[in-house]
């Protein structure tokens, strides 16, 4: 029960409390009344018996004397008139019986020449006195008294004292009915205020407060708290709505932006295309209708022609790929990469077998991410690790994964031409390239486009290497944050 | 060939003349015909009002750009599929760019083929030779004493 006293609510509390200090006061005092009440009948029984004793050991002295039987008999009968008194036995000095009351449930007259104890014994009291005439002993009286009248007060006594207690209670209990109001009840209205304000969110409300007391002073003191959150609240809710404006209008600047430039570069694929493919093939037209009639500057020319529009267009596709990398929505897929890896390679293979070449790529590389755009990315960094080492004697390709609690990092390394790290922060950015084109082609977009797909996946790419020694690129990418 | 003609719809007077040049190159010898957008296509196709026009018979496939002035070349895809007539027509599509969309919408509408055509003329004539061959063969009828000795 006093494991659970405080899960109790206040005005329980405060109920029990009362009631039970109160109940605890009532019965002390009924109890002692009770003690004190019997002490005192028992001292007033015992001394009623002296005092009957005393008169009746005079009235019964002369006829002792003159052993007279009949009067004493008349003195002991008269004695059944007074209630209390259950047995009177009147004794020679010898100790033999003179005369006695008897009823049914009285025992024989004791044997009073052995010593006897006056007081209670058993359920009565007794008391033998001398009878004495002129300072002579002429016999003894024994006297013993009922007890019933005495438990009959006492009982009487006991069931009143309760009673008056219990209404004594009862109008406590009311009391305290009043006074938990008057201290519970502000507060559980407070505390219902407080509820409901954190219920609905609605810091409109106020506690009702009454009084300049201490119970006042809360209710007031918390009103006022609730206007401060209120008005807090109410710049948050206004700073909140004004950001989310602004959010939109952002959103929507961008979304136009983002439209707008999928639209330009539709357009850009489209149409710059278009008049290369016509530079092209009317290059090729010309050669094939019109070759006799040019001499080989001519025809050089013309070849020089038709290969710059194909390295454009080449340019466009790539400028394509990494707007399209960079605006595409992403996915977010398990993907096989030691699969993708060597499909790639696959078809590296079958276009460039010029170089004998040793690829070793790990196996079971796991990572989570857009398939098709980290396709771009590692189809990129292949391309550049075949394209570099193509004048190496045996060409050689690894892909290794290392992976940690929460990235992994997949490394990719050739024994190609390697690059000087002094131009590493040139490296990553688009249409700067460290080759010139009569060492190796290139368009300069490709590792901008691996960087916009590593960073896109919240990841890091690094490079390193040394000139004639292959280059190394490590891809970190987050391990799946679902 | 059969004598039915290949239906050329490009609005670019280079793409036009390389097209033809093309297929001329590859030696298909069904006579081309070449129309500037997707209005004039349907027009030719369906005449003024809904009810195809005779023309349709006499085309064997057609190749239709992707990015045509007034009606684009899906619309009038999507008007070839919905007619009875011309739903069972060989559709080549043919575009500049390889725009991942338009290649999508093209088959959903029930395009043939898909061409992106490539800034080298020569690997344009060979795709060109091999779908329009192709679908040419696929569309040709039967012809009856073919059928009958089945």
């Amino acid at each position: 029960m006093i494991g659970r006293w405080r899960y109790w609510r206040l005005k329980t509390k405060l109920l029990f409390l009362t009631l039970f200090t109160s109940a605890l006061g009532i019965s002390l005092v009924c109890i002692s009344l009770i003690l004190v009440e019997n002490q005192n009948y028992r001292k007033q029984l015992e001394s009623e018996l002296h005092v009957i004793a005393g008169i009746l050991a005079e009235q019964s002295a002369a006829a002792l004397l003159f052993t007279d039987r009949e009067q004493l008999g008349s003195i002991i009968s008269s004695l059944k008139r007074i209630g209390t008194i259950r047995q009177a036995c009147i004794y020679t000095p010898g100790g033999g019986v003179l005369s006695a009351l008897e009823s049914q449930d009285t025992r024989p007259c004791p044997d009073i020449t052995q010593p006897l104890e006056a007081g209670f014994v058993g359920d009565a009291y007794q008391l033998l006195i001398p009878v004495t005439l002129d300072n002579e002993t002429v016999g003894h009286l024994y006297l013993t008294s009922h007890l019933d009248v005495m438990r009959n007060h006492i009982r009487t006594f006991v069931l009143v004292t309760i009673a008056v207690g219990a209404l004594i209670l009862l109008a406590l209990v009311f009391l305290a009915l009043r006074l938990q109001r008057i201290v519970s009840g502000p507060i559980l209205t407070l505390s219902e205020t407080a509820e409901r304000i954190a219920r609905d969110a609605d810091y409109t409300i106020r506690a009702p407060v009454s009084g300049t007391d201490e119970l006042g002073r809360l209710g007031n003191t918390f009103n006022e708290m609730i206007g401060t959150i209120e008005q807090q609240n109410r710049r948050i809710l206004e700073s909140r709505d004004s950001l989310e404006r602004i959010v939109e209008a952002r959103t929507s600047e961008l979304s136009m932006a983002n439209r707008e430039l999928e639209a330009f570069s539709y357009s850009v694929s489209h149409d710059l295309r278009q008049p290369l493919r016509a530079i092209e093939g009317f290059g090729q037209a010309l050669e094939e209708d019109c070759g006799e009639q040019l001499n080989d500057a001519g025809k050089d020319y013309l070849r020089r022609i038709r290969a710059a529009s194909v390295r454009m267009a080449s340019l466009i596709d790539g400028l394509l790929v990494l707007s399209r990398v960079s605006r595409q929505p992403m996915e977010n897929e398990s993907i096989d990469l030691t699969t993708l890896l060597q499909e790639i390679s696959d078809e590296l293979m079958n276009i460039d077998d010029s170089v004998p070449t040793e690829v070793n790529i790990q196996k079971g590389i796991q990572v989570v991410g857009d398939s098709r755009m980290l396709r771009v990315a590692f189809q990129n960094l292949l391309e550049n690790a075949w394209k570099y080492s193509a004048r190496v004697e045996k060409r050689r390709v690894d892909v290794s994964a290392v992976e940690t609690v929460s990235s992994i990092t997949i490394e990719v390394r050739d024994n190609g031409v390697g690059f000087d790290m002094r131009y590493i922060d040139k490296l990553f950015v688009a249409f700067n390239r460290l080759h010139t084109p009569s060492e190796f082609g290139g368009t300069g977009i490709g590792l901008a486009t691996v960087y916009r797909v590593v960073r896109r996946h919240h990841g890091e790419i690094s490079a390193s290497s040394e000139v004639g020694k292959g280059a190394r690129f490590d891809v970190t990418l987050p391990v799946s944050r679902r | 060939m059969d004598g039915r003609s290949i239906l050329v719809i490009e609005d670019n007077p280079d793409d036009q003349i390389l097209t033809v040049r093309a297929l001329k190159s590859a030696s298909v010898d069904s006579p081309v015909i070449v129309l500037e957008d997707g209005e004039e296509a349907l027009k030719f196709l369906f005449g003024d009002g809904d009810q195809p026009s005779r023309n349709v018979e006499s085309v064997g496939v057609v190749l239709l750009d992707v990015k045509l002035p007034k009606v684009g070349g899906l619309e009038v895809l999507r008007h070839l599929r919905s007619s009875p007539s011309t739903q069972w027509l060989p559709v080549i599509m043919v575009t500049s760019s390889d725009e991942p969309a338009d290649l999508l919408e093209a088959y959903r509408l029930g395009a043939n083929s898909f061409i992106t055509k490539p800034i080298d003329y020569r690997e344009f004539v060979e795709q060109m030779t091999l779908l329009a061959r192709y679908w040419l063969q696929v569309n040709r009828v039967p012809n009856a004493s073919a059928v009958r000795s089945l």
